[in-house]
């Protein structure tokens, strides 16, 4: 959050100067049905600036997201949580730039469930490509938890995950994971270029919007 | 060429049915006489040497064009005495190379000129060679007798590469060369393949953004939004997969075609599964709901006409939002992709899409990579491969069932709609089994009514017509009965004729009264 606020005015000229990167990424959230999963998603995307007419399905959201120096344009790819469909996700997380394996705090079955799905990703990525990320969901329900912070913490530890505990029913903690979410993709893959495909709009266009989503987001 | 299809004994006139060649084998009238062997032979013979003659060609015209684009951007009149001027006589130019080709060979029967005509035009390889014939036009547009829509996506590409100018021509020369270049390889695999057209879409994409960020820099001319690389890449694709089409779609060299048959039969032995055992959360009673099932159903069936791998992709993206409308309105929030998945598994189920594992293949090996991986697009095309895969290994737990009720089913010994009125499926499945039934006798009894409804009105409609015909009949004889009567009551007299004569003061003035005669009072 802090980059957006500081990047403000200084990220407009930044994002002139520099011809406007924007790069995609694409994020598929993994996990149990009723973890929230499209919650999540609906949050994620809820402040962008949307030029299309309010979607019918929350199943494909995008969000940009602003960085100092580059913007990202967040695609997140929810997928179908039932079990039956578990031997054709890996299709899902083909390509993908961020993974993230919700679980829900007051359901053990559902944290086992995203040790499952963690197993079944680790077989397909290729180290350093994705990054992974923890989603501890409905923090709102801390008083029926099933799931302590420091169990969801050690797993991400032993595993090499990133870890985060949010609500999406309260907001909580929901922007402040979607910025580390980015600076972490950035920064692990967005270094190598051809990790990210760049995302070419027409620039004249462009400048316009996102001036106007970069001010959406700086405020909030 | 023209020398070699001589040779090669063009000729049936003598219609003996040994192979030309004299091998000994029988000769087929649709390999021009050969047998299957020779045929093949002479065949590759043929068209690695069109091969060799198009690459001189192209660059021939590559160099033509050129010179004629600089030419017409060497004056400020820009392109469009250029882009008017090939489209309009686009028959003349497709004609023009024929009749030349027929001239050679007029002692051919016309059969036979039709069948060389399609034995070279399967191949885009046509299109260079008419080009140079026609080259004095200097037209970069390609002018082929085949398909309207090739030649109109041709025409499509050149208009909308011409607004690029200088590197529009670089385009337009690196894909036909890229397309001759196809045409050669038609003995790889369909890999391979990929791979050359996957090749050539990185090449084209990095050469556009290198071209593109030099741009930005030497200009600030306003760009119009035609000009962003990823808008050249479509017409790119789209140009190209329009050609290569039916040469790389469901190719011989992969077992596409034998999975389409497996998923058309493996859908078709599902038929009983219901929208219930699916979990699938719309409700087709709701008549918006099943219209929108309906258009679903009807654009993952359009998909299979669509030649451009992209074209493909937006029927499944129409498709699948036909799907988001059902389940919005049934659930009244959102869909989430718990509830997508299953719904397109259904409406899959429902369409049997033909050919769905060859359009799937195709898509992926041919579209655009960035479209299949990232963007909405992309999304849905998952799902829609998920779906397919899903299918393939649907079993009886995915459905809820149990593996007995299972294999009853799809052996055909059951079917759950028998059962739930036998009652001893659970309530889950009775309860919307029953209605589906009901709905179905109140659907069918309500279209009886309509029918007797109906008839009864055409036969009275019949009778009143047969009473009118009848009417009709007895009308003219009615009226020659009437005026028979009238002449009878009045027979014509004829009476002598007085003729008045109004000059003869004479006639009736005796019974007139004096005429008044001015008096004059003496006051």
């Amino acid at each position: 959050m802090g980059e957006n606020l500081r990047g403000g005015a200084q990220l407009q000229n930044d994002t002139l100067r520099k011809s406007l990167r924007t790069l995609k990424v694409k994020l598929v959230l993994l996990g149990s049905s009723g973890v929230g999963k499209s919650s999540l998603a609906l949050r994620f995307s809820k402040d962008e600036f949307r030029r299309t007419s309010p979607t019918v399905g929350c199943a494909y959201l995008t969000r940009v997201v602003h960085l100092r120096n580059v913007t990202l344009r967040l695609e997140i790819w929810d997928t179908a949580g039932q079990e039956k469909y578990h031997s054709v996700t890996p299709l899902y997380y083909r390509g993908a730039q961020a993974a993230l394996l919700v679980y829900d705090i007051s359901k053990r079955e559902t944290f086992i469930r995203a040790q499952v799905w963690l197993k079944e990703l680790e077989k397909q990525y290729i180290p350093g490509s994705t990054v992974i990320w923890l989603v501890g969901n409905k923090g709102d329900l801390a008083t029926h938890r099933q799931v302590s912070v420091e169990e969801g913490q050690s797993l991400a530890n032993d595993r090499g995950l990133f870890f985060t505990e949010a609500s999406a029913l309260s907001g909580d903690q929901i922007n402040e994971l979607l910025l580390a979410i980015a600076h972490r993709v950035y920064e692990c893959i967005g270094v190598q270029q051809e990790g990210l495909s760049e995302w070419k709009e027409t620039p004249l266009v462009d400048l316009r919007n996102r001036d106007k989503s970069s001010r959406l987001a700086s405020c909030c | 060429m023209s020398q070699r299809t001589e040779r090669r004994g063009i000729h049936v006139d003598q219609s003996d049915l040994l192979c030309k060649k004299g091998c000994g084998y029988y000769g087929n009238a649709a390999w021009q006489g050969l047998c299957s062997k020779c045929w093949r032979e002479e065949y590759q013979r043929v068209r690695q040497k069109q091969i060799q003659d198009d690459w001189a060609l192209a660059e021939k015209l590559q160099r033509e064009e050129e010179a004629a684009y600089a030419s017409s951007h060497g004056a400020q009149t820009q392109s469009h005495p250029q882009s008017t001027a090939p489209q309009s006589h686009p028959g003349h130019a497709s004609l023009g190379p024929f009749s030349k080709f027929e001239e050679k060979k007029t002692n051919e029967k016309t059969r036979k000129v039709t069948t060389v005509k399609k034995f070279f035009s399967p191949s885009s390889r046509t299109a260079p060679k008419k080009e140079t014939q026609e080259g004095k036009t200097s037209s970069p547009s390609i002018s082929r007798h085949a398909s309207f829509d090739t030649d109109q996506v041709s025409k499509d590409f050149v208009d909308f590469l011409k607004n690029l100018q200088k590197p529009g021509r670089e385009i337009h020369k690196q894909c036909r060369a890229f397309i001759v270049a196809m045409s050669s390889k038609k003995d790889l695999s369909a890999d391979e393949l990929s791979e050359c057209v996957q090749d050539f879409y990185q090449n084209m994409a990095d050469r556009l953004l290198s071209h593109y960020k030099g741009w930005f820099r030497r200009t600030v001319v306003v760009i119009s939004s035609s000009d962003s690389v990823e808008q050249v890449m479509d017409q790119v694709e789209k140009y190209i997969m329009t050609r290569l089409y039916k040469s790389v779609f469901c190719p011989e060299t992969t077992d596409d075609e034998k999975k389409d048959l497996a998923t058309q039969t493996r859908i078709r032995a599902l038929h009983w599964v219901t929208i219930q055992m699916l979990c699938v959360s719309m409700d087709e009673e709701i008549p918006e709901v099943s219209e929108n099932v309906v258009k679903a159903i009807t654009d993952v069936i359009e998909m299979d006409s669509k030649r451009v791998p992209r074209d493909k992709l937006g029927c499944i993206t129409r498709c699948s939002k036909h799907i988001f409308s059902a389940i919005r309105i049934t659930k009244n929030e959102p869909a989430s992709a718990d509830d997508f998945l299953p719904a397109l598994i259904y409406i899959v189920l429902k369409a049997n899409p033909p050919r769905l594992q060859s359009n799937i293949q195709y898509i992926t090996r041919f579209c655009n990579p960035s479209r299949l991986m990232t963007g909405e697009d992309g999304y849905y095309f998952t799902n829609l491969c998920c779906a397919a895969a899903f299918i393939e290994k649907l079993d009886a737990q995915s459905l809820n069932l149990s593996p007995e009720e299972f294999e009853r089913y799809m052996s055909g010994q059951a079917s759950p709609r028998l059962n739930s009125s036998e009652a001893d499926w659970p309530q889950t499945g009775t309860a919307p089994g029953v209605t589906a039934t009901n709905t179905v006798l109140a659907q069918l009894n309500h279209n009886l009514e309509l029918l007797s409804g109906l008839s009864s009105r055409q036969e009275t409609l019949m009778e009143a017509a047969q009473s009118l015909q009848a009417d009709l009949l007895s009308w003219p004889a009615g009226v020659q009965q009437e005026v028979n009567n009238i002449l009878e009551k009045y027979p014509l007299e004829i009476l002598p004729r007085t003729v008045s004569a109004i000059d003869a003061n004479n006639v009736d003035t005796d019974n007139l009264p004096p005429p008044l005669t001015p008096q004059v009072f003496a006051g």
